[in-house]
């Protein structure tokens, strides 16, 4: 059997985060405190990308990054807090002020918004949000928000919401080989609709794999290569949050994150610090320090 | 009579509302530490679910996120969000969902998205995360709340999540999957709603508290029903459980 000759979509996190244009749409990946692609986030602040709508269900504190540095104008999202920690105190200045606007929706609207858009179909069923103002009150989107149908079958109300095919999908993955075949421990949250709905995917994960570790085990891949643009290999992608099996979260520095974030003073003290203050991710991980984040890797068998 | 602190009196009120062999959507907080000490007492077949993915869950440290990794080691699959809010709770499979809120009307609907007009709201809260999807089409809904007289309102600034809506029949007219909220657990009172009207009505008083303190601490007009029972106080082994739980005191505090 002759071996084909593999592509190599490996690129540097700048180069992916160069390929995205002011104004463009992102799915963004991960959940809750779950595999967030902060890095990603970082880079487009240091690149002053602007006028980007983001779409997911529940990030975290990368949505408190992308609307404090001015990089994103719109979400269209479910939910915006800092679980155990409280509110979005960016997102809530941004909104605020009018420099953001919000686009409310559920979990699982934007999951079947994700889901509409990787089968290529225009809407989505669900049986959430109605009779409530979710329905009812509306930003940009107007009345293409949602909307609430009789059922062409049954009769019954329904609520049907549009399906989405942003510019990108970035996702943060534990393992890649070069090809982009991204492998996915613990949760997968809506990453699995949501690497499917963008144009174009950019993968970043922790580790690289060689191809015959995917082929090793097949049922480990979650997302395959063939849905694959960019990958990027770089580690604590997530930091300060966590990826399941290499590390925890940082509660240390989420905690001091979230207290500055209660200011503009404290937020632009954390910008200048944090991200426009360092060269890369590599001068990140290096301000936030080795033996620390040595500390936060996961322990077998607990994943965390 | 066993020592406990409001924190504990809550989890374990909460947690007598878990019934054994139910699918309970838990969450982070006091709902996870109720379900869990459900687990652990009267519902040992109960079934706890993240709305990350994790199904049967068994976490040995208390989970800060509903994704935290906690949740995975123990529980029986780790899946997504389509399988957790889709096939499963509007599938009609979940039996009970617990929710806050920052407002309630006396229909048992929830404010968690703005405080202040939609169009320039003095601030912007979580929004509904999976919220409405659990109080639109999980089969019960116990909510939790800290009771603050401006919660208890007559109008929401902003109705995020259905309760009884306006009362008999329309959650009907919007076909939905569940049944909507059963009771109301604030730091002063349980409520439940009246069959007839779907409307709130106090259900027991928490020791301390007396009827005419729950009636000056809600702003519209409240239920009361002729008997007003007290809420019955956590035992001390459900208390030595709960610490169980939470060895290190991430929800329970420190000082208990």
């Amino acid at each position: 059997m002759t071996e084909a000759e593999v592509e190599d979509k490996r690129i540097t996190l700048a180069e992916a985060a160069n390929l995205v244009s002011d104004g463009d749409g992102l799915f963004w990946g991960g959940f809750g405190f779950q595999r967030a692609p902060i890095a990603f986030a970082h880079e487009l602040v240091r690149q002053k990308k602007r006028n980007l709508t983001v779409y997911t269900c529940g990030s975290e504190v990368d949505l408190e990054i992308m609307a404090g540095a001015g990089v994103a104008t719109r979400y269209e999202i479910a939910f915006s807090a800092i679980e155990a920690l409280g509110l979005s105190y960016n997102i809530r200045r941004r909104v605020s002020e009018g420099t953001l606007e919000v686009e409310d929706y559920t979990n699982l609207a934007m999951a079947m918004r994700f889901l509409g858009g990787a089968l290529n179909v225009p809407f989505m069923p669900l049986r959430s949000m109605m009779g409530t103002d979710m329905v009812n009150l509306t930003r940009y989107r107007g009345e293409n928000k949602l909307k609430v149908i009789d059922s062409p079958f049954t009769g019954e109300k329904i609520c049907v919401v549009p399906s989405l095919q942003p510019d990108f999908s970035i996702v943060h993955v534990q393992r890649v080989d070069q090809s982009g075949n991204a492998q996915i421990d613990g949760i997968v949250g809506e990453d699995i609709e949501g690497s499917r709905c963008g144009k174009k995917l950019i993968v970043l994960a922790e580790e690289l794999i060689d191809e015959e570790e995917v082929r090793t085990r097949p049922d480990q891949t979650k997302i395959p290569a063939m849905y694959v643009d960019h990958v990027v290999v770089l580690p604590y992608t997530a930091h300060p949050m966590m990826c399941h099996n290499y590390y925890d979260y940082d509660l240390e520095h989420l905690m001091m994150f979230h207290k500055l974030s209660r200011t503009e003073e404290g937020w632009q003290e954390y910008l200048d610090n944090y991200i426009l203050g360092v060269e890369d991710h590599h001068g990140y991980l290096d301000l936030v320090g080795w033996p620390r984040l040595m500390e936060l890797r996961a322990k077998k068998p607990w994943g965390y | 009579m066993a020592r406990y602190t409001k924190t504990e009196f809550l989890i374990a009120c909460a947690s007598s509302h878990v019934r054994d062999g139910e699918n309970v959507f838990g969450g982070t907080g006091m709902p996870l530490l109720a379900a869990l000490l459900a687990k652990e007492t009267h519902a040992p077949h109960s079934n706890l679910i993240s709305e990350a993915g994790f199904i049967d869950a068994r976490p040995r440290e208390v989970p800060l996120s509903v994704a935290d990794t906690r949740y995975y080691y123990g529980s029986s699959a780790s899946l997504g969000l389509i399988e957790t809010l889709g096939f499963l709770l509007q599938g009609g499979r979940i039996d009970v969902g617990f929710l806050g809120a920052a407002q309630i009307d006396e229909y048992g609907n929830l404010n968690t998205s703005y405080i202040g007009p939609y169009e320039s709201p003095k601030v912007k809260l979580p929004g509904s995360g999976g919220g409405n999807d659990i109080a639109s089409s999980a089969k019960r809904l116990i909510i939790m709340m800290s009771h603050d007289k401006r919660k208890f309102v007559k109008k929401l600034d902003y109705m995020t999540s259905p309760g009884h809506l306006e009362g008999p029949g329309s959650r009907e007219k919007w076909s939905m999957v569940g049944n909507g909220p059963e009771v109301v657990i604030t730091d002063m009172c349980q409520f439940d709603f009246a069959p007839e009207t779907l409307r709130i009505r106090l259900k027991s008083v928490h020791p301390g508290y007396t009827v005419e303190d729950v009636k000056e601490n809600v702003l519209f007009d409240l239920i009361v029903p002729d008997d007003v029972p007290t809420t019955p106080e956590p035992t001390q082994e459900q208390i030595d459980i709960m610490h169980k739980l939470d060895p290190n005191g991430i929800y329970l505090g420190k000082g208990a």
